[in-house]
């Protein structure tokens, strides 16, 4: 007996087969010079991947006729989507997880600030960009050092708390521009077509270095700490140094997204910054998209903004958010792997092993 | 002027902790049996303030503080209960969906208050708003009602719960739970229901804590998550799983809370505990009535 299912599956590779042969050879070609580095693809990945890109890139043609506001959903939805990657690579590939990500983004905020109120008020973008990246990096050493060398749950019981310290001492000191916070950084532009691909550019490049790393042996070793720490140690391998690792790969492009989100908001405060929602959202993208897949995370950035600033923007906050969550917790307990990873594949499954 | 302020700390800090300690005990509890980390925890405690307020204040259901008290306790039971039958009972084998799923329940709570009763504190009462002056006894302080009935009800809570556990059959499953799940299981024990029961007492433990944070400072949306946090921070210093380590743990903590507030300064609250968490995760992870994080 054949169930509903299985007919619905047999039809869909049966509309879906000649698009994948169709493109099959591009792949393929992808597969030889870059598939060893960023993974294999069939042909319906790479038309989806391709398209992705291609809409990403070229959203000044079509984002005006889906909504006034989409520029700045997709600006939104690419600092996110850094954010999300970031916790990704640390977080769902480690199964370390990590409460207090948005520390990481909120000191390379602050330390912009800081330096333009304190030190130089005209110090060029470059010298406050990299030193609030470093300033990211050197927080996440420390960090990492002490609390990654423990096994369980203890390393997502500090970040936690660190977190909450963090907000209150943001909110508490006036030299750290309390709750207010700092108005002095510059936003980037205000034309929102410029300021959307000054978000998108880093993002993509921030997605093909995670994905090239996360694809690369050290990914496999995260994945394996994941999985069983015990065989990585067993190995020959120090699980604590590649924990270590990932916090750093992570920490960096939080800096980076951090510095993006003051030059879009030209506003440092730790509502916006070190607010601990802000890093469960960032997991609840990682979430709806696939945490341990960095696309995932991606897609599931871009959903997540989608349908908090366009398809419910007519709601109220909290009911926005309370839908928002609801959805994530559906997809935490019924597809575990995550929407965007599920549709990944499904089409990698059509074709079946002709590759 | 540091001697003249120590009364005032024991005082104070006495009455804090107390409350620290059942929103401690619940929290090691249910990690205890069935290891499982409740970040919904706090949210929890949130709920037992809002619930107590609604049945209790007298623009709203307007009952008796004492009927309002014992039926926030039961509707926070079953709430807690439902959280383990409808989710987490679901995800339990696998520790980051757990964390994960229990961690938005939070939030999600949030948001519910939030468009239901708005952003500002939601004041309660639940004794006489007045206060008795020790300054009598040579005490620069005063002492409200509500902080005195904290500290005996948690007592009393602690009390009958060491009674439970210890001295009958049904409570001794929980303990024979928390040590083996295995020879638990051997001796006859139902998994499930030690389980179920485990999360009824902790829920009831976190409505008692929510119903005094929420009469002592009133009720806000984003109240879970200092609960939350000291709670992490007890349990890890008591030791995991331990209930004598929790009610410990939860004076120490409230002393040095107490005495950072006293003499360093309101915004330092905190920082010391967290530095003592570190001491104790890096130096001593078992805590210290606990044993190591395993699993078998």
């Amino acid at each position: 007996m054949t169930s509903a299912k299985d007919t619905f599956d047999r039809g869909l590779d049966r509309v879906l087969g000649p698009i994948e042969r169709a493109f099959s050879p591009v792949a393929n070609l992808f597969n030889r010079y870059l598939g060893p580095y960023f993974g294999k693809l069939n042909g319906l990945q790479f038309l989806l991947l391709a398209v992705s890109i291609l809409a990403l890139l070229t959203a000044e043609l079509w984002a005006p006729l889906v909504s006034g506001t989409m520029f700045r959903t997709l600006a939104l939805a690419s600092i996110w989507a850094i954010f999300a990657m970031s916790w990704d690579i640390q977080s769902g590939y480690t199964g370390y997880i990590s409460f207090g990500h948005s520390v990481l983004s909120g000191i390379a905020a602050y330390t912009t600030a800081l330096l333009l109120v304190n030190v130089n008020p005209e110090m060029p973008f470059v010298v406050t960009a990299v030193l609030s990246v470093l300033a990211s990096l050197v927080l996440g050493l420390l960090i990492a050092l002490p609390t990654l060398r423990l096994e369980g749950p203890y390393f997502s019981l500090i970040t936690f708390v660190g977190v909450l310290l963090f907000y209150r001492l943001t909110t508490a000191y006036d030299a750290l521009g309390g709750i207010p916070g700092f108005s002095q950084p510059e936003v980037f532009t205000w034309d929102p077509v410029m300021r959307y691909y000054y978000m998108l550019v880093p993002m993509l490049l921030v997605a093909l270095v995670l994905t090239f790393l996360a694809r690369s042996n050290l990914g496999m070793i995260l994945v394996a700490i994941r999985e069983n720490e015990s065989a990585v140690s067993a190995a020959g391998i120090n699980p604590t140094k590649f924990k270590i690792w990932s916090f750093v790969l992570s920490s960096i492009p939080m800096g980076i997204g951090g510095v993006l989100l003051v030059g879009f908001y030209g506003n440092v405060d730790p509502a916006t910054f070190i607010l601990v929602d802000n890093s469960i959202e960032m997991i609840a993208m990682a979430v709806l998209g696939g945490m341990g897949s960095i696309l995932g995370p991606l897609g599931g950035a871009f959903l997540f903004e989608f349908l908090n600033e366009e398809l419910l923007g007519g709601q109220s906050r909290s009911v926005r958010y309370m839908i928002l969550w609801v959805l994530v917790l559906l997809v935490l307990v019924f597809a575990r792997r995550g929407l965007f990873r599920k549709i990944w594949h499904r089409l990698g499954e059509v074709g079946g092993d002709r590759r | 002027m540091v001697a003249g302020q120590l009364p005032e700390l024991i005082v104070n800090g006495a009455m804090i902790s107390a409350v620290y300690a059942l929103i401690a005990i619940g929290f090691t509890m249910i990690f205890g049996v069935g290891g499982v980390l409740n970040l919904a925890h706090g949210a929890l405690i949130m709920s037992g303030a809002y619930i107590f307020a609604v049945f209790s204040r007298n623009d709203m259901l307007g009952l008796h503080s004492a009927l309002a008290f014992v039926l926030t306790l039961g509707v926070i039971a079953v709430l807690s209960l439902a959280l383990y039958e409808v989710l987490v009972r679901w995800v339990e084998e696998n520790p980051v969906i757990t964390f994960l799923s229990t961690v938005i329940v939070a939030v999600i709570a949030t948001e519910a208050v939030l468009t239901v009763f708005g952003s500002p504190t939601m004041g309660m009462s639940l004794v006489s708003r007045n206060s008795v002056n020790l300054a009598e006894y040579g005490i620069s302080t005063r002492i409200r009602w509500v902080q005195i009935l904290g500290f005996v009800v948690s007592w009393i809570a602690i009390g009958l719960l060491w009674y439970y556990i210890t001295q009958t059959d049904d409570g001794r499953s929980i303990l024979a739970a928390s040590m083996s799940e295995r020879g638990a299981v051997l001796t006859a024990v139902n998994l499930h229901a030690v389980r179920a029961k485990t999360w009824l007492i902790a829920g009831t433990l976190a409505g008692i804590a929510g119903i005094f944070l929420g009469a002592a400072d009133g009720a806000t949306p984003q109240m879970w998550l200092n609960p939350l946090a000291l709670a992490f921070i007890i349990v890890v210093i008591g030791g995991i799983g331990s209930i004598k380590g929790s009610v410990v743990a939860a004076y120490l903590i409230g002393f040095l809370e107490q005495f950072t507030v006293t003499f360093i300064g309101h915004e330092f609250r905190g920082i010391l505990s967290l530095i003592l968490l570190l001491l104790f995760i890096l130096y001593m992870p078992q805590g210290l009535y606990g044993r190591e994080y395993v699993h078998d």
